[in-house]
């Protein structure tokens, strides 16, 4: 190493050859870390290993070796932590830049190669800060022009976006980077040949803010209000430095709370920006999309990050130049962002310093400019991405991607250090050194709130966040680390992780489920059984802590998933989709007694394992197929729900003698209608189960609208239904003064599971029951470990659910059963309810079908079809 | 194995960066106590003006930096005199010394009878001319 910074005896030398020496050593590690990252994310060596930073690096160490022995050369007492801090800055963020993005990697090295040619010519340049102070006007004026050019030949490298670039044959350049510095040299120029006299400050100041606000308005006019606003500060604390009044910093904060107030309601740009910081979890799809993503990014850091290479930092916008801190602080961990941050604590220590040890006025103003500009501008983006100020789009100095940036931060560097260099510790006389207390106090302050806040959303608020649903790290650790397989009650595979390690997608093997199964997508999100037991799929619960905890320290991923079983019985599933195969509707099966849930089927239904090509036209499709009918489908009751209706009227008193007498026929919602044919002479049973309205209504007529509604309260029509996938809120039941429209009209509405579980009761004898999807888990030891069981509830005292249960018995089947038809605004709702006696010896099930735009017979059909392939399996 | 190996890796890195700082913080409190050990209370010796003309001696002290002379009524001192530029003339202390520097003025500033072309060092019982006056020079000696 001694070769690459060799040392003279002098201290300095000493010290900044070895800080040069850690530095190397630090930016080699990071870099073999990042060559084998792949191989650890895949969990072998068979990997393709990142091999591109070596090239970064090569240049980066070539180029600093050069500076240092030139600098040691032609600034004999320069500051010794200068030269350290930029390389370990740019050399950092160089190798996140080709962590994050090889292409702009190779780009930036380009830029990093120019910085160190530009930099070994500027050493050779004689009588170089009178160059600058003699041409002060031309300087920012070039800049200026620069500027301006933006207006007419502006371009975005990226695509669309602010066109805030010059393309000049493909390399980009963004004026507004020079102009910064060019208004420092312009301004600690101008103070430094005016400044003396006392004329008042209002005069002194008039050239300076024409200029300034030349180059403001340019900013504002191209909306680079992150660049504007850094004007404004780097302005006032020239100002402030230099003349040591305290009243340029309340003149400026006021402007500038004025300026906000007003962009607020001027500008969208502006009240976007601060209602994304003061609420950023309002709208976090939207509006605070990056602000929450890189708050995700700090929080998956922890304390030592996930090591570079093996975060998910490329997931926040723009993360190689604005987000280029979240980056940093996901792989490095707050441990980085600490270590960073103190780095730049030092920088703004030694940059005051050397403005106060500074020869004459124009290089203490250009030194404390420069700093200024270096801390300011590094304040705004770490305070940005760590929600302490509204984000800004500016860069991060050295570290962040972009040529004029780096560039600019170079030149600020080679300024600082050409200004270090003096001999005779003689400083210009200073009237009031104060102010650079004042500014360095600011600066460290702010840099340690950052630092708290990284700690915060890093430590404390992590769990939190990672758990967010648009966090898509989850997404991303699925591809790499197996998950859970959902099983039917036999055990047969229903959905798995298929492909190769680092590219697995979850596969449905029977996609007909895919409503109630549900899809786990880095698109699309997740749904159903995929969703709510997400944490046992993915193994973060059921395993035991330290394999969740080796998992993460190791690999930055979660542990194998973990396998669930659901109660669905595969068999029985597929005669229910092949029945409703064509229909309109959706139909559950469900275990009266345990609430277990046989089998959901939804026609038309979507394919899960299609949905990155299809889901455009799934969304468009006026039938609805990614709606889970059988659970959130709410349709109007009808006569449906006529069981409860006998129950509730057998509780009090017998059937009346008389059969209600009409000309029945068959058809929707009349009086005299029938959902089915009663057949010849019909009496109350054949009456009430084949859904015959006048029948029905007949019986309701003791009961006033209190009655019912608390009747349909009591069996669950207007509480959620809560299981372990998607439902719909419950319709609330509407009081109607003729209680016959309860199944005349479509006022009382529900949902298929929501009556499952209400003509379970009937069949159970009128014990509530609890319907359920998940049956149990297999622990990583292989034994299933059932979840929760139901809890035996007391009988609803309201029904009569025997009687009602052996009146409405038929006669092929050994089941109850009631039908419906229903007009529903213009579409036709057909019902088929379902049950086994109260005193079935076999498995007791309730079967409720609900179609859209099928007549009542054909729900019975695919009802009775089903219940024969049941009791008789072929 | 591997995942091992690179996590040892990333610690060590960890622990480098922290050894660089730590180097840092150290040498610079080094640097901090060898300073406040070596500091002197450089004070700016206290010069003062007088005008020969005016016998009644309006002395004026001066303990800053920078000091103007002009016509002009901001000017810290002031001389009413036809022949002095509104900003004329700038003391200043640097270099552990007073220094004269003439701001471009009409009639140019004398320092013992010479004239003043580029900063120059005046000493205590120096005359400095400006305009048709006399300002007679007396600068604290330090010990």
């Amino acid at each position: 190493m001694n070769f690459i910074f060799p040392s003279t005896p002098a201290p300095k030398d000493l010290l900044q050859s070895r800080l040069m020496k850690l530095t190397a050593l630090f930016i080699f590690l990071c870099c073999l870390v990042l060559t084998f990252s792949p191989a650890v994310r895949l969990h072998t060596w068979l990997a393709d290993y990142h091999w591109e930073q070596w090239v970064g690096f090569a240049v980066w160490i070539c180029g600093f070796s050069l500076i240092y022995r030139q600098v040691n050369r032609s600034l004999p007492d320069r500051d010794p932590y200068l030269l350290p801090i930029i390389a370990i800055l740019s050399g950092w963020g160089l190798i996140e830049i080709y962590r994050l993005n090889p292409s702009l990697g190779f780009r930036q090295t380009a830029w990093l190669g120019a910085c160190f040619l530009a930099m070994l010519v500027g050493f050779r340049i004689p009588q170089f800060f009178t160059i600058l102070r003699r041409y002060k006007y031309v300087w920012l004026i070039s800049g200026l022009i620069l500027a301006i050019l933006t207006f007419f030949l502006g371009t975005y490298p990226g695509g669309t976006g602010p066109r805030l670039w010059l393309d000049i044959g493909g390399i980009y350049l963004q004026p507004s980077e020079f102009l910064k510095i060019l208004l420092i040299i312009y301004l600690a120029a101008y103070l430094a040949d005016s400044l003396p006299t006392h004329f008042r400050l209002i005069q002194l100041l008039t050239p300076t803010i024409i200029l300034g606000g030349a180059a403001l308005l340019i900013l504002i006019a191209q909306r680079d209000l992150g660049t504007a606003s850094l004007f404004i500060i780097i302005y006032t604390l020239i100002i402030y430095l230099a003349s040591g009044k305290r009243r340029v910093l309340l003149f400026s904060f006021l402007g500038v709370v004025i300026a906000l107030i007003a962009g607020y309601f001027l500008f969208d740009v502006i009240r976007l920006r601060i209602e994304a910081w003061i609420n950023p979890w309002l709208d976090p799809a939207g509006r605070s999309y990056q602000i929450v993503q890189s708050l995700l990014a700090v929080a998956n850091g922890g304390l030592f990050g996930r090591g570079i290479g093996l975060g998910s930092p490329g997931v926040v916008p723009v993360a190689q130049s604005d987000f280029i801190f979240s980056a940093i602080c996901e792989e490095f961990g707050l441990a980085g962002a600490i270590a960073l941050i103190i780095i730049l604590a030092v920088l703004t220590i030694r940059g005051l310093g050397i403005a106060l040890h500074a020869p004459n006025k124009f290089q203490r103003f250009l030194a404390a400019g420069v700093t200024s500009y270096l801390i300011a501008q590094s304040l705004l983006i770490l305070g940005g991405t760590t929600r302490l100020l509204p984000l800004t789009g500016v860069t991060l100095p050295f570290i962040s991607y972009g040529g004029s940036s780096l560039v600019t931060a170079f030149f600020s560097a080679f300024l600082l250090m050409m200004i270090s260099n003096q001999s005779e510790d003689q400083p210009a006389s200073i009237e009031n050194g104060r102010s650079y207390i004042f500014v360095g106090s600011i600066f460290l302050v702010g840099l340690t709130l950052v630092a708290a806040l990284v700690g915060w959303w890093s430590m404390i608020r992590a769990d939190g966040l990672l758990l967010r649903t648009d966090n898509p790290r989850r997404a991303i650790s699925d591809r790499y680390v197996v998950r859970g397989e959902i099983l039917d009650r036999n055990n047969v595979v229903l959905a798995q992780s298929t492909g190769e390690k680092g590219s697995y997608v979850r596969t449905l093997t029977y996609p007909l489920l895919s409503a109630t199964v549900g899809y786990s997508n880095p698109d699309y999100g997740q749904t159903g059984v995929e969703a709510s037991m997400d944490n046992y799929l993915r193994g973060v619960a059921g395993n035991p802590t330290t394999t969740i905890w080796i998992a993460r320290e190791l690999y930055s991923q979660y542990p194998i998933g973990l396998n669930v079983r659901l109660s669905l019985d595969l068999k029985i599933q597929k005669q229910a989709d092949t029945l409703m195969q064509g229909k309109t509707g959706g139909l559950i099966l469900m275990n009266a007694k345990s609430g277990e849930i046989l089998a959901v089927a939804n026609a038309p239904t979507f394919d899960a394992n299609q949905l990155d090509t299809q889901w455009q036209g799934w969304m468009k499709d006026t039938s609805a197929p990614l709606l889970n009918r059988a659970t959130m489908g709410q349709y109007p009751a009808g006569t449906a729900v006529s069981s409860f209706i006998l129950a509730n009227y057998l509780a009090d008193r017998e059937l009346p003698g008389v059969t209600p007498a009409f000309i029945w026929t068959v058809g929707s919602g009349g009086e005299n209608s029938c959902a089915v044919s009663p057949g010849i002479d019909p009496d109350w049973a054949s009456l009430i189960s084949s859904g015959c309205t006048g029948a029905i209504t007949s019986l309701m007529q003791n009961s006033t609208s209190t009655n019912l509604t608390n009747l349909f309260d009591e069996l669950g029509f207007s509480t959620r239904p809560q299981i372990q996938i998607e439902t719909s809120t419950a319709s609330s039941i509407p009081s109607l003064s003729d209680v016959s429209q309860y199944i005349t009209s479509d006022s009382l509405r529900v949902s298929p599971l929501q009556l499952a579980i209400a003509a379970a009761e009937i069949t159970n004898g009128g014990h509530k029951i609890t319907p359920k999807l998940v049956s149990a888990y297999q622990s990583p030891m292989g034994d299933w470990i059932l979840m929760s069981q139901n809890t035996p509830t007391a009988p609803l005292t309201k029904l009569d659910a025997p009687s009602a249960v052996n009146l409405l018995l038929q006669d092929k089947l050994p089941v109850w059963q009631t039908v419906a038809q229903v007009e529903d605004k213009g579409k036709t709702v057909s019902w088929y309810v379902a049950g086994t006696p109260t005193d079935w010896q076999g498995v007791p099930f309730v079967l409720v079908i609900a179609l859209e735009e099928s007549t009542a017979a054909q729900a019975e059909q695919i009802g009775q079809e089903l219940i024969k392939n049941i009791f008789v399996p072929n | 194995m591997l995942a091992l190996i690179v996590l040892i890796l990333r610690y060590a890195l960890m622990f480098v960066l922290y050894i660089f700082l730590g180097w840092v913080i150290y040498t610079l409190w080094r640097d901090l106590r060898f300073q406040s050990q070596i500091v002197t209370t450089q004070k700016i010796p206290q010069i003062t003006l007088s005008l020969e003309s005016d016998v009644d001696g309006t002395r004026l002290s001066f303990a800053k930096p920078e000091l103007v002379i002009g016509r002009d009524s901001e000017c810290d001192f002031q001389i009413h005199d036809e022949a002095v530029s509104t900003r004329h003339a700038r003391l200043t202390y640097r270099y552990l010394q007073w220094w004269v520097e003439d701001l471009q003025s009409t009639n140019g500033t004398f320092l013992n009878d010479q004239r003043v072309e580029t900063s120059t060092v005046i000493i205590k019982g120096d005359e400095l001319r400006v305009g048709h006056q006399n300002i007679l020079i007396d600068i604290e000696t330090t010990e």
